[in-house]
């Protein structure tokens, strides 16, 4: 019984942590016309936005760095992709492992993000 | 004493002239676009500026079906707004022109708007020592037709809006800046609405040319994008406008039919009912969507959610 608990805890435990990894908000760098990309994640939702301007709204799932969702856009279609991060957690990008959505999957391709503080 | 004074003066002197200098300097390529912008200089009779089909209480939009330009001349359709243009990839309704650039001077040349002749535009602005000085601070050249759109284009750039309630939910993440109405009209919008099909977008809008039923070449005449691509298959095609401040830029539509947001929502809930004999209707547009009356207030709701913070005294007016 103890077991149990102790692998449900662990189960619970590295959820949270594997979530608490994307939870807040997150940036590009200003692009060459000075637009800015990014992202509001919460526990199971996000928030995109550029300039300041909220432009799609979905529900996601993270296990393992593999992040899947689907948004407002893209007509309901589910994207699947891994999430890199780097620079001590500090920054991420994502690598497309299913996506039918083809400008969305261009868009996230390029897209690099760095936490705010 | 007298000339440490002296020395002091002199050096007072100086800074305020360096000053006095760094300021004439100053003059930024949108302070000056915003000048050009309202000054009726840029039309035949010297009575039509942007600002005077672009008003800026009203999103920089117009409130009537079509704006008249010079002489009172009617123009051949709607008058968009003229913010939240930067992210756009191409302006006019049927999208003929690429960039911001070239917009900006279409008008100017029109005849139906402001009817000058550019070569004609370009000699007022040199002969008038203001915008001569100006043009020479802010390009080091004289007035050209480059510079010209360069000044307008970058005063459009800075006509964006993102403070609206909407903005505020989800972007500041501030739940009780919208109501329960908005929140049920944003998920409508996205879903049984079928809205971000076309309407997608930091601006709503996905900046594609959509045919959604407003061409029967009988009473609905213009036949938009098809103008300017030549192909057949483009007829009745119109740029899907962005829907940014959309509660304050009544008429609605390419040609300005609509009058009222309630109108364009039951439109598109059922668009045959309104134009039955339209030509290549998008497939999108196939069914009727079924929308109740409060799914429809709703939608409406939402839609005057996007009204920027600065406009919320016409927005209540109307």
């Amino acid at each position: 019984m103890a077991k149990v608990l102790l692998y449900s805890a662990l189960a619970i435990l590295s959820v949270f942590i594997e979530k608490n990894k994307l939870i807040g908000r997150w940036e590009s760098k200003p692009s060459e016309k000075g637009n800015v990309t990014g992202v509001v994640f919460k526990d199971s939702t996000f928030e995109g936005y550029v300039n300041k301007k909220p432009f799609v709204s979905g529900i996601y799932k993270l296990e393992n760095e593999v992040f899947s969702f689907v948004d407002n856009g893209c007509e309901g279609k589910k994207g699947v992709y891994k999430i890199v991060f780097f620079s001590d957690w500090d920054s991420l990008r994502f690598e497309p492992i299913t996506d039918s959505c083809n400008d969305r999957r261009n868009g996230m391709s390029r897209l690099i993000l760095g936490k705010k503080k | 004493m007298k000339r440490y004074i002296l020395t002091i003066l002199g050096l007072l002197l100086i800074t305020i002239a360096q000053v006095s200098f760094i300021q004439k300097k100053s003059t930024s390529k949108e302070e000056l676009g915003k000048l050009l912008f309202f000054d009726p200089i840029l039309s035949k009779d010297y009575t039509i500026s942007c600002a005077s089909c672009h008003k800026p209480g009203y999103a920089f939009a117009d409130t009537t079906t079509v704006s008249r330009g010079v002489a009172r001349k009617k123009g051949l359709r709607n008058t968009p707004s003229a913010m939240n243009v930067s992210l756009l990839s191409s302006f006019f309704w049927d999208g003929r022109a690429a960039d911001l650039e070239e917009q900006a001077l279409a008008p100017i040349k029109n005849v139906s708007e402001m009817n000058l002749p550019l070569q004609e535009a370009l000699g007022r602005l040199k002969n008038n020592k203001r915008y001569y000085r100006l043009f020479d601070e802010v390009f080091n050249s004289e007035p050209t037709a480059k510079h010209l759109a360069m000044a307008i284009a970058a005063f459009e750039r800075t006509l964006e809006t993102s403070d609206s309630p909407f903005d505020n939910w989800k972007f500041s993440d501030d739940s009780n800046a919208v109501s329960d109405d908005v929140k049920r009209g944003f998920a409508l919008f996205s879903g049984k609405g079928k809205c971000t099909s076309c309407h997608f977008g930091s601006n709503f809008t996905n900046n594609e040319f959509r045919n959604i039923g407003l061409f029967n070449a009988k009473n609905l005449k213009d036949s938009g994008r098809s103008l300017i691509s030549g192909k057949k298959e483009d007829a009745g095609k119109f740029k899907t406008p962005g829907l940014r401040n959309v509660a304050i830029t009544a008429p609605y539509m390419h040609n300005g039919m609509f009058k009222t947001l309630q109108q364009v929502i039951d439109f598109y809930n059922d668009p045959n009912k309104v134009v039955p004999n339209a030509i290549n209707r998008d497939s999108l547009l196939a069914k009727p969507l079924g929308l109740t009356v409060r799914e429809k207030n709703d939608i409406e709701a939402f839609l005057r959610s996007l009204t920027d913070k600065r406009f919320h005294k016409v927005s209540t007016r109307k």
